[in-house]
């Protein structure tokens, strides 16, 4: 059944995940930001409920945000294409609910992501990261990617999950299938990693992601024997309003932690890497004034957005920037568009580590679903930073970076960098 | 609404958190130490005893605080 148009149409083709592979089509989202009210954009091919809104603007990301009654985490996805009831149950993790189901999930896990909490793994990720930085320096350089943005994340969130190190390669390579869903659909095959499970009630419609309930199962299992201090043991320990969380919420957290805590965290690494690589001038001011670095991480994120998107369905007839919007129809905030808005961003274009106001939404617009990983990657990024600070690193652009075609993660597989 | 007699949101005004809206994400903690502390256990933020803030800030983490849970105690 063809797309039903709902509004004007989107002057710019903003979802189709080829286009991605050219990097994020940034006149588009411009253009789309100065259209009045909201644009309908079409896409796939699921009927009249098929397109979505196109919001790019700041203040309108904001409002969504805000606003979780009307626009919902809960129907349909959070991505954009829809799923059946019976896959939405089988896969909802705290991304997809709404209060109070939300709000009960998420203070299972808030304490282990606080501000507070997250100072306490600094030393164990300042660690890592010199580790990777003095050993990407000893190779002359080479693929960013591979050597440094991927490891790194992904280290971090195995220790605080107390998954062993030895398994870090195999959760990588889990989470990269996973990725791949978000794009032109999955290289494996169903019945890859021993999967029997249909692959529409799977995350990321993929089979990497029946790889990664198994394994948490055997992480309960080795921690139901024997609890360690790790964040394991605290989801199965954790009781919110006196219940546990069944076994399906445990192991569908697990996956959105291995899977949230480290992609986004690489992909904002490796677009910091790239720029500073590119602004020379730019890593010559931090080395400068170190006091910068905190709010150079904070432009990192902003220039990287890492995720392209979140999307909301609005649960009742409403209104959104004089654009008025029918009960079930999916309104999609990309947040690639928010943060290149002049509205918010003097010089939205200009990569500035120095940058002082910068109220980017790559975290999400600010409502309840705010990144709970948010210190946690700000902390990563900034200990990277300061090690190659520390060791005065200065990186150089080597060969063009290998992108995802994904609407969903601003990815790259793999970039050389060369050290300067 | 309280007054503002300056008009400049200079004016100290206490503050409140919705213990059932916060989510525990510290924004406020970050923001203002002094004035709001998360539970070591639940991580649920609790204004520290008589803090206050010049009304401008105190507006300013109204704002930030995501989940809506903060708001000023008006008399
Ligand atoms: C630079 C790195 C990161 C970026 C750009 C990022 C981005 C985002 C965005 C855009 C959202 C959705 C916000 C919304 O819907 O309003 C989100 C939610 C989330 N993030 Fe992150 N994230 C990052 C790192 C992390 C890390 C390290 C973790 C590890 C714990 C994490 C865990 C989560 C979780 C669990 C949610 C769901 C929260 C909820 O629904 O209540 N993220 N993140
Ligand atoms: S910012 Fe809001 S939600 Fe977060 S801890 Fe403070 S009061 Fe709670």
């Amino acid at each position: 059944m063809a797309d039903t148009t709902k509004g004007p149409a989107s002057p710019a083709d903003i979802a189709s995940p080829t286009i991605y592979l050219d990097g994020i089509p940034h006149e588009g989202f411009a253009a789309i930001r100065e259209v009045d009210g909201l644009v309908w954009h079409p896409y796939g091919d699921q009927g009249d409920r098929s397109g979505f809104w196109a919001v790019t603007r700041h203040a309108d990301v904001r409002e969504v945000s805000k606003s979780p009654d009307v626009f919902s985490s809960a129907i349909g996805h959070t991505n954009l294409w829809d799923l059946e009831a019976d896959a939405l149950e089988a896969r909802r993790s705290l991304i997809d609910s709404d209060a109070p189901d939300h709000t009960r999930l998420r203070r299972v896990v808030s304490k282990a992501f606080t501000p507070r909490t997250t100072r306490n793994w600094e030393g164990m990720a300042r660690d890592i990261a010199a580790e990777l930085v003095e050993d990407f320096v000893a190779d002359g350089g080479g693929d960013w990617v591979g050597k440094v943005a991927a490891p790194l994340p992904i280290k971090v969130i195995l220790a605080i999950l107390g998954v062993p190190t030895e398994d870090a390669d195999y959760m990588v390579e889990l989470t990269n299938y996973l990725v791949e869903g978000t794009g032109e659909g999955t290289s494996l095959p169903d019945d890859a990693y021993g999967n029997t499970t249909p692959t529409r009630l799977l995350p990321f419609n993929s089979p990497a992601s029946h790889a990664l309930y198994e394994y948490a199962e055997k992480m309960r299992q080795l921690r139901m024997a024997e609890p360690g201090e790790d964040l394991v043991t605290g989801l199965l320990e954790a009781e919110a309003d006196g219940e546990r969380l069944t076994a399906a919420e445990y192991r569908n957290f697990f996956q959105l932690l291995v899977f949230a805590g480290n992609e986004t965290t690489r992909t904002a690494m490796i677009h910091g890497a790239m720029a500073l690589a590119e602004h020379p001038d730019e890593w010559a001011r931090l080395q400068a004034d170190p006091s910068l670095v905190v709010r150079a991480v904070d432009e990192v994120i902003r220039w990287a957005s890492p995720i392209l998107h979140m999307r909301r369905t609005a649960s009742r007839d409403t209104e959104l920037a004089g654009t008025p919007i029918a009960a079930g129809d999916k309104v999609v905030m990309w947040y690639a568009g928010a943060n290149r808005d002049p509205e918010a961003f003097d010089d939205p274009y200009r990569f500035d580590v120095g940058r002082e106001d910068n109220p980017h939404y790559a975290f999400g617009g600010g409502g309840p679903h705010f990144c709970l990983g948010a210190f946690l990657a700000r902390m990563e990024i900034q200990v990277l930073l300061e090690e190659m600070l520390a060791r005065d690193v200065v990186l150089a652009p080597g060969s063009a970076p290998e992108r995802l075609a994904s609407n969903f993660v601003h990815g790259v597989s793999s970039v050389e960098l060369a050290v300067a | 609404m309280g007054g503002d007699p300056t008009g400049d949101g200079s004016e100290r005004v206490a503050m409140v958190v919705d213990e059932d809206r916060c989510i525990g994400i510290g924004q406020c903690e970050l923001l203002e130490p002094d004035v709001f502390r998360l539970g070591d256990e639940d991580a649920i933020s609790r204004v520290v005893d008589g803090a206050d803030l010049p009304r401008a800030r105190a507006l300013e983490l109204v704002d930030r605080c995501p989940s809506g849970a903060i708001s000023i105690a008006d008399a």
